[in-house]
């Protein structure tokens, strides 16, 4: 709707920002044809403050990107938890009970 | 020329490659920053407009510049990151107004594969991340800490191989990235990842958006609530979010740069390659997005970036044309558009091509570019020095001194001009038809040489002679009152303000006289013990009209005294040293400091900066301004107090922050100047020289003048010929709509007006690729030659050119003789009266030959075989330097028994060329595309084949800009006598508009200059933690290595921008003098 009604005003260019109305109030342009050349003073620092404090030299990780997902990886394995222990152990190893019928057989042979 | 050289710049880069804006000197401020290449500069908004606060040179070249900021800070944080895969975090501390590195680091990999579409770097709007895409496959990240810290970078790896553009969306529970790619059939799509902080890894990303339109090149993200992204493509806009799906298409255009208007994102403002702006509207009902709009608002430089200010004033930087401020207006002009330009800063960028020409014939070398791409081309004259522009000149030999008088102390303008002789004082005036006649002040003497003249108050004024100070009045013109010299006493100097008189009698007698209404009252007399040389009373306090102090320049002891007045007391001593007298004296203020100007006999100028109340002199410097007596004498200028200094080599002082600056005067030699602001001639200066009165205005008062002719087109090549006062350019015209699009031209130009004489278009798809003027054996015309290339779309390497020879008849281009050539014609160059041209792999020879019917034909002598694309040559005698595409350089030899072309030796280097030149016989020089600079000298004198034949590396060099020209010659004029005459220097032009010198240095002046460059690496730190001796280092893909046989002449000049502690400091550790010091360097800025 808003932006409706300002075309409906007759520019699309209404309403635009202003940060602060002072700001380029008292412009006056310049002679296109003789273009400025801002000559601004020119920054030579001898300050000790051009270097960051020390934990702020950033550097990059040295694991590459396979390795880390390696580690990655283990670590997950690491931090998963072990498979519960079955409530029904007994049941669960059913199976590999001695079948006494079987072996017999087999020493039959 | 020799090995040891310094490079220095002239003019600083103009190509404005990037922008932003934000509060970043306070929390209160708005600012502009902008990156030109390797400096960033800093602006402030204000209701005048914009206010250059600091220009701030890195080591490195900008590949992205970025204002954020993090969690709790009241004002914006600047990100920068190289192309050296450095980056930095700078703050402004507003107490010291200094510029502090908060976080900084390498962010380069050891192995991975530099991506094609240049470096990305982003910072995620809730700065959780700053994101890097430097190698292919792989994005680096930054996290931040919720201090905003930064913290260790990791990498990522990133399916995407042919990336296009990344941004970081807004309004994202997670960092997410849009990635905008082409695939392995060239189709191009867009595609969202999460960036999981825990796993370090992407996770795909909410939404993608496959085959787009084949040119899109752009993302722009929207800030929430819209949020989603605008994909910019050649033909359509598309809008799209995780539930929205919007285009629009448009005019085919290819979009350079965008810059968003309001902070909700529903407006963007649009540049592409043609220089149009459109503004691009997001219509939506609350946060629904319910289609696009784009509208055409006017046309502007090409933009490379763009940047919405404040109040509709918008700023476009360009790397083709100038930058400009405009005004974006509510309703259309008479032609459409939106658009108006408020401001322009000049760009010399790209400087493709440029000549050395003295087109005033004064000594006095200008630069000519071409500058500028497409339809922001231009030709820019450059000039050093201050240019006088004679109004009205008159013979006058024999001119002792020069004043302006005014007809009542309250006129606007000046009445009178006195002129001095050695026997008489003639007054001229301006008559009715503004012409300079002959006029009386019945009270002045005429018959005798005058001494000084001042208006002085109450309406009169003061005449100084030999023998008497004669008070009259400005409107009866008789006189007043009148004060004598004792008997057997003459005045030998003296000076006068409105409202006092200070002169010295021989016998060292100084007499201080105050003016009143009608009177002339003798206040006070000194008794010196040596004769008085020089004296000033320029007024410098609060009172205009009357001096605290008066100071008086010695014979004999050689020294410079200050006095306080009306008692003359003696405040101050200063011995000057050395055996030469004071010539001129004068008491100034610049820029609110007072300063005691001291020229000296031999040419040289003492400054001191004084202490209007204790009299104290301190910082005494010392520079060298010609070779004869200096007379010193102030001036104003728009608004500003400047010195002239007339002598041998006139020069301007004036101040700039603070420091003092020398400029020339382009005029030869000048013995008095006096400031003349009448009403026909307003602002004018009267100068006295070479047996003429001139009067004419000054330029602007500014070390280089840049003088712009636009030509609407490309402008590639460029040529001057002395003979027919001409210049001829090849160029390009972009056709905007046809499908043939380009059309090249040879044109012919005058080279006092720059008027277009004449055009020869060339053929469909030939390019111009070389000019030449030269002359041939046996035939006296001269004649441009022109190269040129057919660029057929079909063809990978051009297989045909022509050589076109043109003679210049009646300002017109004559087609003399046409060659067909088996490929492209790169270069031409004259040669033993002959034409050496480079064409494809080869070069060839060919001569001038006289057919039967009288016609003159080229006709192929001989030529050389085995380069990949013999680029750029050089030839010196007998010698040719060839700068090869990919095989460094080589030296060629032409035999004229056996006429043949045979290699003498080479550099067996895999260096990209992009310019050669050659310094002398055996040493040359090169630019590579990898930014450095480097000389090879071969061992002519070696005993083996093998080390003849192979030439050695002795200079290496990171200049950090595309070097595109070299060219012998010097922007300032020549002096036969002064030091830095002997210096040879040679001109070059980079893409962003950068115009260098490099002198070659005498060995022991450059190992003093090398010194002092390692003193000054302790002293001036890098920006942002960056080490200049790393960013000098010459650097190419495969190795790195410390510089070598060239100096910084940047970093040694900045010696003078040091404060008087830093500079001492320096000079004790390098056990001279600091006032040699500075005027050493000093000397060496008068280079350029």
């Amino acid at each position: 709707m808003a932006e409706e009604l300002q075309f409906q005003m007759g520019s699309i260019l209404g309403d635009l920002p202003s940060f602060d109305p002072h700001n380029f109030s008292q412009h006056r342009p310049s002679d296109p044809s003789n273009p400025s050349r801002m000559v601004p003073t020119t920054y030579h620092p001898t300050h000790n403050r051009t270097l960051p404090p020390p934990h702020q030299v950033i550097t990059t990780e040295v694991k590459n990107i396979l390795i880390r997902s390696f580690y990655q990886r283990a670590e997950d394995k690491q931090m998963r938890p072990k498979r519960p222990a079955s409530e029904h152990l007994a049941g669960e190893h059913g199976n590999k009970h001695f079948r006494a019928s079987s072996s017999s057989s087999a020493q039959g042979l | 020329m020799s090995v040891w050289n310094y490079v220095v710049t002239a003019q600083k880069p103009t190509s404005v490659t990037h922008s932003c804006v934000g509060n970043f000197t306070s929390p209160q401020e708005l600012n502009l920053i902008i990156a030109k290449c390797t400096r960033i500069e800093i602006h402030l908004l204000t209701p005048q407009g914009l206010q250059a606060i600091l220009d701030v040179p890195l080591f490195g070249r900008i590949a992205t510049l970025e204002l954020f900021r993090p969690h709790g800070e009241a004002q914006d944080l600047l990100f920068i990151a190289t192309e050296g895969y450095s980056f930095c975090v700078l703050q402004w501390d507003s107490d010291s107004s200094e510029l502090i590195t908060r976080a900084m680091g390498d962010v380069s990999d050891r192995i991975g594969r530099q991506t094609d579409n240049g470096q990305i770097g982003i910072i995620d709007p809730d700065c959780r991340f700053v994101g890097l895409h430097l190698y292919d496959g792989l994005f680096k990240v930054i996290p931040f800490d919720n201090k905003g810290q930064l913290k260790e970078a990791y990498n990522i790896r990133l399916e995407e191989l042919q990336v296009l553009d990344i941004k970081f969306l807004y309004g994202c529970a997670k960092p997410t990235i849009a990635v905008l790619y082409q695939d392995n059939k060239d189709a191009r799509h867009v595609k969202t990842y999460e960036v999981s902080q825990k796993e370090k890894d992407f996770v795909e990303g909410p939404w993608s958006q496959n085959n787009l339109d084949n040119g899109a090149d752009l993302l722009i993200p929207v800030p929430s609530p819209l949020c989603g992204v605008l994909i910019i493509g050649e033909e359509t806009i598309v809008y799209c979010s995780a539930n929205a799906l919007k285009a629009v298409p448009i005019r085919s255009s290819i979009t350079k740069a965008y810059g968003r208007v309001d902070v909700d994102g529903s407006r963007y403002l649009l540049g592409d390659h043609a220089g149009l702006i459109h503004l691009l509207v997001i219509t939506h009902e609350k946060e629904k997005v319910t289609g696009l709009k784009m509208e055409l608002l006017g046309e502007t430089s090409i933009a490379s970036t763009i940047s919405y200010l404040d109040n509709a004033v918008v700023f476009i930087g360009s790397s083709y044309g100038d930058s400009q401020l405009i005004k974006l207006n509510m309703q259309p002009d008479a032609n459409g558009s939106y658009v108006e330009i408020i401001e322009t800063y000049v760009n010399l960028g790209p400087i493709v091509d440029f000549c050395v020409v003295d087109l005033e014939r004064q000594g006095q070398g200008q630069v000519v570019t071409c500058s500028g791409a497409y339809k922001d081309g231009s030709l820019r004259i450059v000039r050093n020095g201050i240019g006088i522009n004679e109004q009205a000149s008159v013979e006058l030999p024999g001119i002792k001194g020069m004043w302006s008088l005014k007809s009542s102390i309250d006129d606007a303008f000046d009445t009178f001009l006195v002129v001095s002789f050695i026997s008489e004082t003639r007054i001229l005036a301006m008559n009715i038809e503004d012409e300079l006649e002959d006029t009386e002040i019945e009270g002045f003497l005429s018959q005798v040489q005058t001494l000084f003249c001042h208006d002085a108050v109450y309406n009169q004024l003061v005449q100084i002679t030999s023998n008497s100070v004669r008070l009259v009045s400005s409107t009866t013109r008789e006189l007043r009152n009148k004060w004598d010299a004792p008997a057997g006493f003459t005045v030998n100097v003296a000076t006068a303000n409105a409202s006092q008189v200070l002169l010295a009698t021989g016998g060292g007698h100084l007499v201080y006289i105050e003016i009143g209404d009608g009177t002339l009252t003798e206040v006070k007399h000194a008794q010196l013990e040596y004769e008085v040389s020089c004296l000033d009373i320029n007024p410098t306090g609060d009172n205009p009209i009357y001096s605290q102090l008066a100071a008086v320049g010695m014979w004999t002891d050689i020294s410079v005294r200050i006095f306080v007045l009306p008692d003359l007391t003696l405040i101050t001593k200063e011995q000057l040293g050395g055996e030469i007298i004071p010539r001129s004296v004068l008491l100034c203020a610049f820029e609110g400091i007072s300063y005691l100007l001291c020229a000296l006999g031999d040419g040289h100028l003492l400054n001191f900066q004084l202490d209007t109340r204790t009299g104290e002199l301190r910082d005494r410097k010392k520079v060298s301004l010609g070779t004869q007596p200096i007379t010193l004498r102030t001036f104003s200028s728009k608004n500003a107090t400047h010195v002239f200094a007339a002598s041998d080599r006139p020069s301007v002082i004036y101040s700039n922050n603070k420091k003092l600056i020398y400029s020339n005067v382009n005029l030869k030699e000048v013995s008095h100047m006096c400031p003349f602001n009448s009403g026909a001639f307003p602002d004018s200066l009267a100068i006295a020289r070479e047996g003429e009165l001139t009067i004419g205005t000054i330029d602007e008062i500014q070390k280089l003048h840049i003088r712009t002719i636009p030509i609407g087109e490309h402008a590639r090549r460029i040529c001057h010929q002395e003979q027919t006062r001409t210049f001829a350019i090849c160029s390009l015209r972009n056709q905007s709509s046809a499908e043939e699009s380009e059309m090249h031209f040879v044109r012919l130009m005058d080279d006092r007006d720059f008027e277009f004489l004449s055009t020869y278009p060339l053929d469909a798809f030939e390019y111009g690729c070389s000019i030449l003027s030269c002359s041939f054996t046996d035939d006296k015309n001269v004649y441009y030659c022109v190269g040129t290339s057919y660029v057929l779309p079909e063809e990978n390497e051009p297989t045909k050119g022509r050589i076109l020879v043109f003679g210049v008849e009646e300002g017109k281009l004559q087609l003399v003789a046409e060659k067909e050539t088996k490929g492209s014609v790169y270069s031409l160059n004259a040669f033993n009266g002959k034409l050496l041209a480079a064409i494809n792999q080869k070069i060839q020879l060919y001569k001038w030959t006289l057919r039967e019917d009288g016609t003159r034909e080229l006709q192929s002598e001989c030529g050389h075989h085995g380069h990949i694309l013999a680029l750029y040559v050089q030839t010196r005698g007998d010698f040719i330097v060839v700068g090869d595409l990919m095989k460094s350089i080589s030296l060629l030899i032409y035999k004229h028994e056996e006429g043949a072309i045979e290699e003498l030796a080479r550099d067996y280097n895999a260096s990209w060329m992009t310019a050669v030149g050659i310094l002398d016989d055996d040493t040359y020089l090169g630019a590579d595309n990898c930014y450095n600079l480097f000389t090879v000298k071969r061992h002519s004198e070696a005993t083996r084949d093998d080390e003849r034949s192979r030439m050695e590396v002795v200079g290496e060099y990171h200049l950090g800009e595309f070097v595109n020209r070299f060219r012998h010659g010097s922007l300032v004029m020549r002096l036969p006598d002064s030091e830095t005459s002997q210096i040879p220097t040679m001109i070059f032009g980079t893409v962003n508009g950068v115009i260098g010198v490099m002198a070659s240095l005498p060995q022991e002046q450059y190992a003093f200059l090398e010194k002092l460059q390692t003193s000054m690496r302790k002293v001036i730190k890098g920006v942002g933690g960056l080490s200049h001796e790393q960013w000098r280092s010459f650097k190419n893909e495969k190795r790195s290595a410390d510089a070598k046989s060239f100096l910084d002449g940047d970093l040694i000049e900045s010696f003078l921008d040091l404060s008087r502690r830093k500079m001492e400091e320096i000079a004790k550790g390098m056990d001279v003098q600091v006032e040699d010091l500075c005027k050493r360097v000093e000397e060496l800025t008068r280079l350029h």
